[in-house]
């Protein structure tokens, strides 16, 4: 039997993740969705094939997830980013039972039970509290991003932040480098700040052991380290935390596709085309 | 002066029932008649929906502007944004609530040109002969939008009607207080007569305000008759259709026309339920709208949760009656009398539930007769940021209702009722797709 494959496509507000999975991972790629990428997220797709050594034609069944998931051309199916989360997190560290997300535009709080999600809280409301807070104030402190958290591990005296509102946050933080403030105790003030808010935010659902940390946040230690300060246990966090979205989708593809199998079903398909992705038209 | 904003053009939103789509041409002509009634020189009441004075009004021949639904209506032509902004420009916060800032900003535009703004939703809103506020439910517009609105029509005199009801409280029984909470209504509703009677050369005639009680009681019965009809499987009329019956009920109580709307209903459900005609084909989820005012100009959201399999049978949110007779009320010959009874009873009858269900409280005893009666999946509420005497609550009430009755799925949604740059379509789709999708999986289960 010819062996089939399944790709899932994450486009975040930020980054767009393609993995293709058989019975295993076989291809994964991570590619800016940035504003001058935003409709190139098929390119990220032809890298991963690219990397996998397969044609589009060999990819039996593609779903798309995150908030590009909409008008996706070449998927066959768009299925919330909250499923799709669960089930990647669900397959890697199956002791799971509560996600915590930080993407570039939200942060999201997610219940699993039984593989599945159960419940969850979203905050797409307000920048405080998702990526794009560290994004702009990494910016004021003249640090890249990804310097971030081995930086705040260096913080001897951590600041307090005090104002919830990003553009705010970014003015104290100036206020605080003209105090002469060090730059480690600036930055675990902003992680502990970003972790209160997401702590407040993950109250609504009951959390429950064991917890995972995906999206770009879990990429930052020193963010891990202040939402297990809030949490009062370590988190687990998974081998790639941005893949967890896209890998899910990629399983459940296989997962419709097997099912259907099983009960004698044909999939319906429209017919697909790797072109640039349409967003939210 | 604000410059005049061309509101966007939507399509009809699509109703399941007849009686829903009459609607919106009933609101038209409601506020017609308000214009006819200036034009005329008849008195025009500013009035809040539920302040139990429905029925002094109108039978006294008042005609109520209900400032709330007409700042409703803003929101729902899309057409508020330069009404908040011109009540932003005169100083007034933008976290205040919406709909007082709407009305606040289209009064003050109204009378600073002294002519309707330019192109007002439904021909606009006429210049009141006096405003009545009522103190009640911890709204602070309800006895504060007014006053203020006194800043631009200073000779427009207001009356603040009062109207307590004895707090839940674990460690007390309400019934030994509630002779002076009804004692207390009776007299703010006398001061209100009379203060009508002096402002509007109106009198009271004592017989038809009995009439109209009458019919009043027998709408609230008509309306719980009628909804409680939603209980089918499939449901033949959802929360989106409530969201426009809500009219007849709120804006119409005491009247006849509002009574024999109710009696359509009613007909119209019992032969949609006959037929097996449900809002959608293939109804997969029940949902409960657990609390929070809707988003006006997004109402089209129920649709979307109709294309996904999901229905609204019940919803807290205006359902601003029960059965007269579950209330026990006292007989008494004086209707202001009556009046503050079912008022004071609507509030209290179901606290003895309550006090059983330790942690629970008499809304989230509501939250679970409606669940277990409408066979609801799920809860959803919407947290309108700018309406903080109600919203605050609910996420409260939503964790007690998980704690004391069992963890049913949830979906907290936010924006608010007029301000629609608090909204985000996408967002909130992806909430609702993220929602039956917890749904599917807890029912799978």
């Amino acid at each position: 039997m010819k062996s089939q494959y399944f790709a899932g496509v994450d486009i975040g507000s930020t980054m767009t993740k393609v993995v293709i999975v058989n019975d295993a991972v076989l291809a994964s790629v991570i590619g800016p969705t940035g504003p001058e990428h935003r409709k190139l997220a098929n390119r990220v797709m032809e890298e991963a094939l690219a990397k996998a050594k397969l044609a589009f034609e060999d990819i039996t069944y593609v779903v798309a997830t995150g908030y590009g998931r909409i008008n996706v051309p070449f998927a066959d199916k768009q299925i919330t980013e909250i499923s799709c989360h669960a089930r990647g997190v669900a397959h890697l560290l199956p002791e799971v039972r509560t996600v915590i997300d930080i993407g570039g535009q939200d942060s999201k709080g997610i219940k699993l039970k039984d593989g599945r999600a159960v419940d969850f809280v979203m905050n797409d409301k307000c920048a405080a509290g998702t990526g794009r807070f560290l994004e702009v104030t990494a910016e004021e402190l003249g640090v890249s991003l990804e310097d971030m958290g081995r930086l705040s591990l260096e913080a001897k005296h951590r600041v307090e932040i005090s104002s919830t509102c990003t553009v705010f946050a970014g003015q104290e933080v100036v206020a605080k480098l003209s105090e002469g403030v060090a730059l480690p105790d600036i930055i675990a003030g902003l992680h502990e700040a970003i972790a209160t808010r997401i702590y407040g935010m993950l109250r609504r659902l009951k959390i429950e052991r064991e917890v995972a940390m995906t999206g770009g946040g879990a990429k930052n230690i020193g963010l891990v380290k202040a939402m297990e300060a809030k949490l009062g246990f370590p988190v687990l966090v998974p081998p790639e935390p941005l893949l967890t979205g896209a890998i899910g989708a990629a399983l459940l593809g296989r997962d419709i596709v097997r099912e259907a199998a099983k009960k004698g079903e044909t999939l319906t398909r429209s017919q697909r085309r790797l072109t640039e992705a349409t967003l939210f038209t | 002066m604000t410059e005049e904003k061309k509101p966007e053009e939507r399509k009809k939103r699509k109703t399941a029932t007849e009686a829903a789509s009459r609607v919106g041409p009933m609101v038209k002509a409601a506020l017609a008649e308000n214009l006819r009634a200036k034009e005329e020189g008849r008195p025009i009441a500013y009035s809040f929906i539920f302040s139990g004075y429905d029925e002094i009004i109108r039978a006294m021949d008042i005609v109520p502007a209900w400032t709330e639904n007409y700042a409703g209506v803003c929101g729902v032509k899309r057409d508020a944004q330069r009404f908040l902004e011109k009540a932003e420009g005169e100083n007034f916060s933008r976290s205040l609530c919406t709909y007082a800032l709407c009305g606040l900003g289209f009064d003050s535009w109204r009378e600073e040109t002294g002519e309707m703004p330019p192109n007002p939703p439904w021909g606009g809103q006429a210049r009141p002969t006096v405003m009545l506020g009522s103190g009640q439910i911890i709204c602070d517009p309800r006895y504060k939008w007014y006053q203020a609105a006194q800043h631009y029509m200073p000779d427009v005199p207001v009356y603040v009607a009062g109207l307590p009801y004895p707090p839940y409280e674990n460690d007390y029984d309400y019934r030994e207080v509630q002779d002076y909470y009804v004692k207390y209504i009776v007299e703010e509703m006398r001061g209100l007569v009379a203060f009508l009677e002096k402002y509007t050369n109106q009198k009271m005639d004592w017989d038809r305000l009995a009439e109209v009680v009458d019919i009043s009681d027998r709408t609230w019965n008509m309306i719980s008759e009628a909804y409680d009809l939603r209980k089918a499987v499939p449901c033949p009329m959802g929360t989106g259709d409530a969201m426009n019956t809500m009219v007849p009920m709120t804006f119409m109580m005491g009247t006849q026309e509002a009574l024999d709307f109710f009696k359509e209903l009613y007909d119209e459900l019992k032969i949609k339920i006959a037929n097996k005609e449900g809002i959608i084909p293939d109804e997969k989820y029940r949902l409960l709208w657990g609390g929070g005012l809707p988003s006006w100009f997004a109402l089209g959201d129920f649709n979307y949760f109709n294309s996904k399999g999901a229905v609204f049978p019940a919803e807290v949110t205006y359902r601003l009656v029960d059965p007269v007779y579950k209330l026990d009320l006292p007989k008494v010959s004086d209707p202001l009398e009556h009046l503050a009874w079912r008022w004071v009873k609507y509030w209290t009858y179901r606290n003895d539930r309550a006090k059983k269900r330790p942690g629970s409280s008499p809304e989230i005893e509501r939250l679970i007769e409606y669940i277990e009666k409408y066979k609801i999946d799920g809860v959803v509420m919407h947290e309108a940021f700018s309406c903080r005497s109600w919203h605050p609550g609910l996420i409260w009430q939503l964790n007690q209702l998980k704690r004391v009755y069992r963890d049913i799925p949830s979906l907290i949604l936010e924006s608010d009722i007029v301000d629609i740059s608090s909204y985000n379509e996408a967002d909130t789709r992806a909430r609702i797709d993220a929602f039956i999708d917890t749904l599917e999986a807890v029912k799978s289960r």
